[in-house]
C-alpha cells in the first residue's frame, strides 16, 4: 500500500486521536502550571424587607458583555505539584484516611502527601491482585479442560460475567454483599468473623482487592484456556512415556508453552491495575483507598480545580511511563521483526 | 491417541468442587443483587439475613416510573450506538490501512496507540473539562461520544488490524487488478469477509461505552447521564428508598449484558484471545 493511500485511510482515526488524546494530553501539562480565578467585584445591593431597605456590599463575579464570568489566569509554576505532593504550605486537603461516610474532602489532616499515598495503594492493589489472578486463571483453565463439551459453554458464559459486567455495578453488588446487613457479612459472622468492612483501612482495602481479583480472573482464565488448546500433545505424550507425573508435565511442558500468555496477561493487568477507579469510588469513596486515578478525579470534581487536577494527572502520566517501558520494548521487537 | 488417564476420585472432587465454587462466587454478587431488588429495604438488608421475603416490584416502579430511569436508558442507548458505529467506521479504515501498509508511519502509529491505550482516562479529564467549557459543548451527546470513540480507538485499531491481517492480501490484489480502486477493494471485497472481526470489535466498543462511568459522570449533567453514572447517586445514598432504586438500577443495567454474553459468547472469547495470540 502506498503511503498516500495509507494516510487517507488512517486520517479520520489519527485526527481523532490527535484532537482528543494527544492535544488534551499536552494541554494537561500546560494547565498544571497555571491557575485561573474568576474576577470578583464588590457591588452595592439594595435589599428590601418589611423592616425597610438596607444597602449591603456583596461580592459577585464580574461578567463580560456575553454574560460570562471574566477569568484572570496566571503562571503559577510548580505550586500545584507541591500541593499534590504535600510539600510546604498548609496541608493539602487529601482524599484519603478519612472515616467512611464522611465527605473525603473534610478528612485531610493526617496525610502529608496525597499523591504518594494514592500511588502507594495503587501499587499495593497491583501487587496483591496480580498473583491470585494468574494462579486462579490458570487453575480454572486447567480445570475447565476436563469439563464435557456440553457443560463447557455455560461454564465459560457464567465465568465471563464478572469481567463484562459494568464495573460500577459489580462494585456496588460486592458492596451490598459486605454491607453490615449484607449476605457475606452475615455468613462470615456465622463463622465468627465480624467486621464492619467499609469502616477501617485494612478491610476497605481488602474489599477493593477482592473486587479486583473477582473482576479480572475471567480474563486470565479465557486467555490461558485458549492457550491450553495449543499445547503440543506429542510433547505431553513423550513426557508421559519418559515417566513424568502430572505435576512435572505441567511444570516442564504446559507452563513453558503458556509463558508468553502469562507475560501478556500480567502486562495488561498491571496497566489496568494502575488505573483502578470504579471500586474505589463505589466501595469506599476514597476513604483509606485513594488511587492515582481517583485522586485526579476527586480534585477535579470535588475540589473543582482543573489546574491542581492537571498536576496530579501529569504525575500519573509519569508513573505510567515507567510501567510502559517493558511493553513498548516488546512491541518494538515484535513489530520491527515482523516487517 | 491420548491414553485414558487414571484418575483418583479425590482429585476429581477437588477439581469439580473448585469449579463449582468459582461459579458460585462469580455469580453470587449479581444473583444476590437480583434477589434483593424484589424486596423492600427492611427485607433486603436485615439482621439476620432473610432467605425468603415478600416479593415486590416497587423498587423498579420507583426507578423507572418515578425517577424516569428510561431517560438514562435512552441516553445510554444513544451514546452506545453512536460510539459503536463511529468507532467501527473510523477504526476499520485505519485498521485495514495498518494491516496493508509496511512503512514506518504505520509502525509509529501502532506504538503511539499502545501508549494511549495505557493512559489512565482521568488524566485527560481536566483538559476535556476546560476545553469543552470554553467551547460550550460540555453536557452534549456528541462531545461524550467523540471522547469515548477517541479513547477506544487505540484498542479498536489494534484489534481490527489483527483481524485484517488474517485476510490474505491476494484478495485485495485480485480486486485491484480487476480495476477496483483501493477504497472499492476495501468496501466491496474485504469488508464482506471481515464481518466476524467487525462484530467482535463492535462488542468490545459496546462494552466500553456502555460500562463507562468515569467520563460520562464527569462530562454530562443529570439530564444526559448514562445509566451507570445515574445510579452512582445510590453510592452514598442515605435514603433507603434511593438505595433500593440503586439495587433495581444495577439489575436493569446488567440484563442487556447477560443477553449479550449469551448471544455472543464465542465472539467475546475470540476477542479476548485475539490480542494474546497475535500480540
Amino acid at each position: 500500500m502506498k503511503t498516500s493511500h495509507f494516510l487517507r485511510f488512517a486520517a479520520p482515526s489519527m485526527g481523532m486521536m490527535l484532537a482528543l488524546l494527544a492535544l488534551p494530553l499536552l494541554m494537561t501539562f500546560f494547565l498544571s502550571v497555571r491557575n485561573c480565578t474568576v474576577e470578583m467585584e464588590v457591588v452595592k445591593v439594595e435589599k428590601s424587607s418589611p423592616f425597610g431597605t438596607t444597602v449591603e456590599m456583596t461580592q459577585r463575579a464580574r461578567l463580560d458583555e456575553n454574560g460570562r464570568a471574566i477569568q484572570r489566569c496566571e503562571f503559577v509554576g510548580l505550586q500545584y505539584y507541591r500541593s499534590v505532593l504535600g510539600i510546604g504550605g498548609p496541608a493539602a486537603p487529601a482524599a484519603v484516611d478519612g472515616p467512611p461516610g464522611e465527605a473525603p474532602a473534610a478528612s485531610g489532616g493526617g496525610v502529608r502527601n496525597p499523591f504518594l499515598s494514592a500511588l502507594e495503594f495503587t501499587l499495593i492493589y497491583t501487587l496483591a491482585t496480580t498473583p491470585p489472578v494468574l494462579l486462579l486463571g490458570l487453575l480454572l483453565a486447567l480445570g475447565a479442560q476436563r469439563l464435557s463439551a456440553m457443560v463447557k459453554g455455560p461454564f465459560i458464559a457464567a465465568s465471563l460475567l464478572p469481567f463484562i459486567i459494568t464495573p460500577v455495578v459489580g462494585a456496588l453488588s460486592i458492596k451490598w454483599l459486605f454491607h453490615d446487613f449484607g449476605l457475606m457479612s452475615h455468613l462470615l459472622g456465622q463463622i465468627g468473623i465480624q467486621v464492619h468492612w467499609m469502616a477501617q483501612a485494612w478491610s476497605a482495602r481488602l474489599l477493593i482487592i477482592i473486587y479486583g481479583i473477582w473482576h479480572v480472573v475471567p480474563f486470565a482464565f479465557i486467555v490461558f484456556y485458549a492457550g491450553l488448546q495449543s499445547v503440543p500433545q506429542d510433547s505431553l505424550e513423550a513426557a508421559r512415556i519418559d515417566g513424568a507425573n502430572a505435576l512435572q508435565r505441567l511444570w516442564y511442558v504446559t507452563l513453558p508453552h503458556l509463558m508468553p500468555l502469562i507475560v501478556f496477561v500480567t502486562m495488561i493487568h498491571i496497566m489496568d491495575a494502575y488505573r483502578v477507579f470504579e471500586p474505589v469510588v463505589v466501595l469506599t469513596q476514597g476513604a483509606f483507598t485513594a488511587t492515582v486515578q481517583y485522586l485526579t478525579y476527586f480534585v477535579l470534581i470535588q475540589e473543582n480545580n482543573p489546574f491542581k487536577a492537571s498536576a496530579a494527572a501529569v504525575l500519573t502520566i509519569l508513573g505510567i511511563a515507567v510501567l510502559l517501558i517493558p511493553l513498548l520494548r516488546r512491541t518494538w521487537r515484535e513489530q520491527r521483526g515482523g516487517h | 491417541m491420548i491414553q485414558h488417564r487414571a484418575r483418583t476420585p479425590l482429585l476429581d472432587l477437588l477439581i469439580y468442587g473448585g469449579l463449582i465454587l468459582w461459579i458460585v462466587l462469580a455469580s453470587l454478587p449479581i444473583l444476590w443483587t437480583l434477589i434483593i431488588s424484589f424486596r423492600q429495604y427492611v427485607d433486603a438488608f436485615s439482621s439476620p439475613i432473610q432467605w425468603v421475603a415478600p416479593f415486590t416490584l416497587e423498587n423498579y416502579v420507583h426507578l423507572w416510573v418515578d425517577r424516569e430511569f428510561y431517560r438514562n436508558f435512552a441516553n445510554s442507548a444513544i451514546i452506545t450506538l453512536g460510539v459503536v458505529s463511529i468507532s467501527l467506521t473510523v477504526g476499520c479504515l485505519a485498521g485495514y490501512a495498518l494491516s496493508r501498509y509496511t512503512g514506518a508511519i504505520g509502525f509509529w502509529l501502532l506504538l503511539i496507540a499502545l501508549v494511549f491505550r495505557a493512559l489512565p482516562h482521568s488524566t485527560l479529564l481536566p483538559s476535556f473539562y476546560t476545553l469543552f467549557d470554553a467551547l460550550g459543548i460540555r453536557n452534549t451527546y456528541l462531545a461524550l461520544i467523540f471522547v469515548l470513540v477517541a479513547i477506544n480507538q487505540p484498542f479498536t485499531i489494534w484489534m481490527l488490524r489483527s483481524f485484517f491481517m488474517n485476510i490474505p492480501r491476494e484478495l485485495d490484489e485480485a480486486a485491484l487488478v480487476d480495476g477496483c480502486s483501493r477504497f472499492q477493494a476495501f468496501r466491496r471485497v474485504i469488508i464482506p469477509v471481515m464481518w466476524p472481526g467487525v462484530i467482535t470489535t463492535g462488542l468490545f466498543s459496546f462494552l466500553l461505552a456502555y460500562n463507562d462511568f468515569l467520563l460520562s459522570s464527569a462530562l454530562t449533567n443529570a439530564d444526559k447521564m448514562t445509566m451507570p453514572a445515574a445510579i452512582a447517586n445510590s453510592i452514598t445514598a442515605e435514603s433507603e428508598a434511593l438505595l433500593m432504586q440503586g439495587v433495581a438500577g444495577a439489575v436493569s443495567i446488567t440484563v442487556p449484558l447477560i443477553i449479550l454474553v449469551i448471544l455472543f459468547q464465542r465472539q467475546i472469547v475470540s476477542g479476548l484471545t485475539q490480542g494474546a495470540v497475535k500480540g
